[in-house]
């Protein structure tokens, strides 16, 4: 009895709560999907519903170029993460070598450092490499930014692992590539799920350099995009929304298939102590 | 991103692994693997993570316009920021929003983590995505977005405030000195809450459950039990979300910089913004001022570094 009050004082509160979280999205939706012309004064629903305003989002921006400019530099730097963070993740989990804890440790105390703090180096950086306005420029700085965190996170998933397991395979006399490769790789599906995941969600939805390094309108990336989309379109709403929905429809669909392995990458990134 | 930094992992010594005898070829492959393993992740942590901290700091030493060679002026930006009235509000105004924001999502995130954990569990799963989705999508859709709700003439909430008679209420809310930093606020908390609920929900499953049995047969009540079980409890999960709130703060950037780019007249100005105006020009034609703006940089490091620490901190003292 007491127990079916609180459930119903728990639903009454987060059912209006919830409502207000997820007003701007159908907002969003409605606001899409309306008339140019009724956005001033017509009813909140709109009664008449037109997608063309999508259509003026994707071929006035340049919709695809800049989608698959985010589609290829997304999917390089989760591999490029994925590829650096596993193999020194697995040699701090792992592998006994010399100053490995100094080394450690010295990646560990930098993880915090925001990109906000480190734009004006990292600026003038690229631009005496001459990378500057380079979607490769762009590409080096999301992987080393993002490769100490992702290693953090798949040492914890190696350490899991027991060391029986890799001696032997030792003791068979695999090399530690090898050994790398068929027999530990496979055992961590979950953590490269994860890392995966993040490492999509984050690269998508970063602004601050992809906004900076790179002035090029033709390798632009979403986020920039949409930015310079809310200064153009001012006042063409429909489009503008259209924009913004387009561009959270990747981030949905990943978010809603691997809603699982993301949490638990959350839960053991988080909570792990 | 940032997470949680576990004690055993500041204080791990080596010596733990299992021995091989010294220069056996086994230990030697090892030694040479790690080396190669962790090269390429070092090499770029060393070019693109330590470099950029070192020169930054370097820089704000010293006054450049991007051009020629930096001249070197000691603490001069330092002295400079406390006499520079927009850097003052800055500060003020990073500060003041990251305490804001923290203490405002953690409390919701606690209560909304407490009232997720009671619900039936298939109303919950709905509960936990539709508060977790403002999360996922970029600060620059959020922000769009709210912006577009904000807008003083056609937006959304000054429609609604219309639509049910409270005219009166309608406002510039991203134009008045007074308003624009609630609004920010507003959409900070409606970004974040999602992971703080998530990792306190979390938190709140990994509380053994004989305990509240045990304290309501010695007669405590909900209040009690809230207050003496599940509060204690969370402490590791409260001092993690705190320390990420107040790192989230200071490194504030993309929200602002779209929504009000640190208007009205420097209203919500903070570090990041005023850094970023600074180096890369609000206006253009006017001179970078690298230099200066490179000890905001540092200040914000700084300012995160001390987050880290405090997070630590909180940590072992929940340890004891």
């Amino acid at each position: 009895m007491n127990r079916w009050l609180g459930k119903s004082f728990a639903t009454f509160v987060l059912l209006p709560f919830c409502l207000l979280m997820a007003f701007p999205f159908v907002w969003m939706l409605l606001t899409s999907l309306r008339e140019q012309n009724t956005i001033f004064n017509g009813p909140i629903i709109p009664r008449k519903i037109t997608g063309t305003a999508y259509k003026e989002a994707w071929t006035s921006i340049q919709f695809p170029l800049h989608f698959w400019n985010s589609v290829w530099i997304t999917s390089v730097t989760v591999i490029g993460v994925l590829v650096f963070a596993t193999l020194s993740g697995y040699a701090f989990a792992k592998l006994d070598f010399p100053f490995r804890n100094t080394l450690f440790v010295l990646l560990l105390t930098t993880l915090m450092m925001p990109s906000t703090a480190l734009i004006i180096p990292l600026y003038l950086e690229l631009k005496s490499l001459g990378l500057l306005d380079s979607q490769g420029g762009l590409l080096v700085l999301y992987i080393s930014g993002s490769a100490p965190f992702a290693m953090f996170l798949m040492r914890a998933f190696f350490q899991t692992l027991p060391d029986e397991l890799i001696e032997a395979a030792r003791v068979d006399g695999g090399s530690e590539l090898t050994i790398f490769r068929r027999v530990i790789l496979p055992l961590t599906r979950p953590g490269i799920a994860t890392v995966v995941i993040f490492q999509f969600l984050s690269t998508w939805n970063e602004f601050l350099i992809a906004n900076t390094v790179l002035r090029n309108t033709d390798e632009l990336p979403l986020q920039p995009v949409l930015f310079t989309l809310m200064g153009q379109y001012s006042t063409n709403w429909p489009a503008l929304t259209a924009g913004l929905t387009l561009s959270v429809v990747p981030v949905v669909i990943v978010y809603v298939r691997m809603q699982r392995q993301f949490v638990a990458g959350m839960m053991l990134g988080a909570v792990k102590n | 991103m940032a997470t949680a930094l576990s004690r055993e992992d500041v204080v791990r010594r080596s010596g733990e692994r299992t021995p091989y005898r010294f220069g056996s070829p086994l230990r030697r492959s090892q030694r040479i693997a790690g080396f190669l393993f962790i090269a390429p992740t070092f090499v770029l942590f060393l070019g693109f993570v330590l470099w950029p901290i070192l020169y930054t700091a370097y820089l704000s030493l010293t006054s450049w316009g991007g051009f020629g060679a930096p001249r070197f002026v000691q603490f001069d930006n330092y002295s400079r920021m406390l006499h520079d009235p927009v850097a003052r509000r800055a500060l003020i105004v990073t500060l003041v929003l990251t305490g804001v924001t923290t203490a405002i999502l953690t409390f919701l995130g606690l209560v909304t983590a407490v009232l997720v954990n009671v619900i039936w569990s298939k109303v919950g799963v709905v509960v936990r995505t539709i508060l977790f989705v403002p999360g996922i999508v970029s600060f620059v859709v959020s922000a769009v977005l709210w912006k577009l709700i904000y807008d003083p003439n056609i937006g959304t909430l000054n429609r609604l405030l219309g639509a049910i008679g409270l005219d009166s209420l309608q406002h510039p809310w991203l134009a008045d000195h007074k308003t624009v930093l609630p609004a920010i606020v507003v959409v900070t908390v409606w970004g974040g809450l999602g992971f703080n609920m998530l990792i306190y929900f979390a938190g709140l499953q990994s509380i053994d459950p004989n305990l509240y049995e045990a304290a309501a047969m010695d007669g405590a009540n909900t209040v009690q039990q809230f207050r003496h079980i599940t509060v204690p409890s969370l402490r590791i999960v409260t001092g993690l979300i705190v320390s990420l709130g107040l790192l989230n703060g200071f490194k504030a950037f993309d929200v602002i910089f779209v929504m009000t780019g640190g208007g009205p007249n420097h209203g919500s100005e903070v570090l990041g913004t005023y850094l970023y105006s600074l180096a890369f020009g609000s206006t253009s034609g006017s001179i970078p001022q690298l230099g200066y703006a490179s000890a905001f940089s540092v200040v914000t490091m700084v300012l995160c570094t001390l987050a880290v620490i405090a997070q630590l901190w909180l940590t072992r003292r929940a340890d004891r």
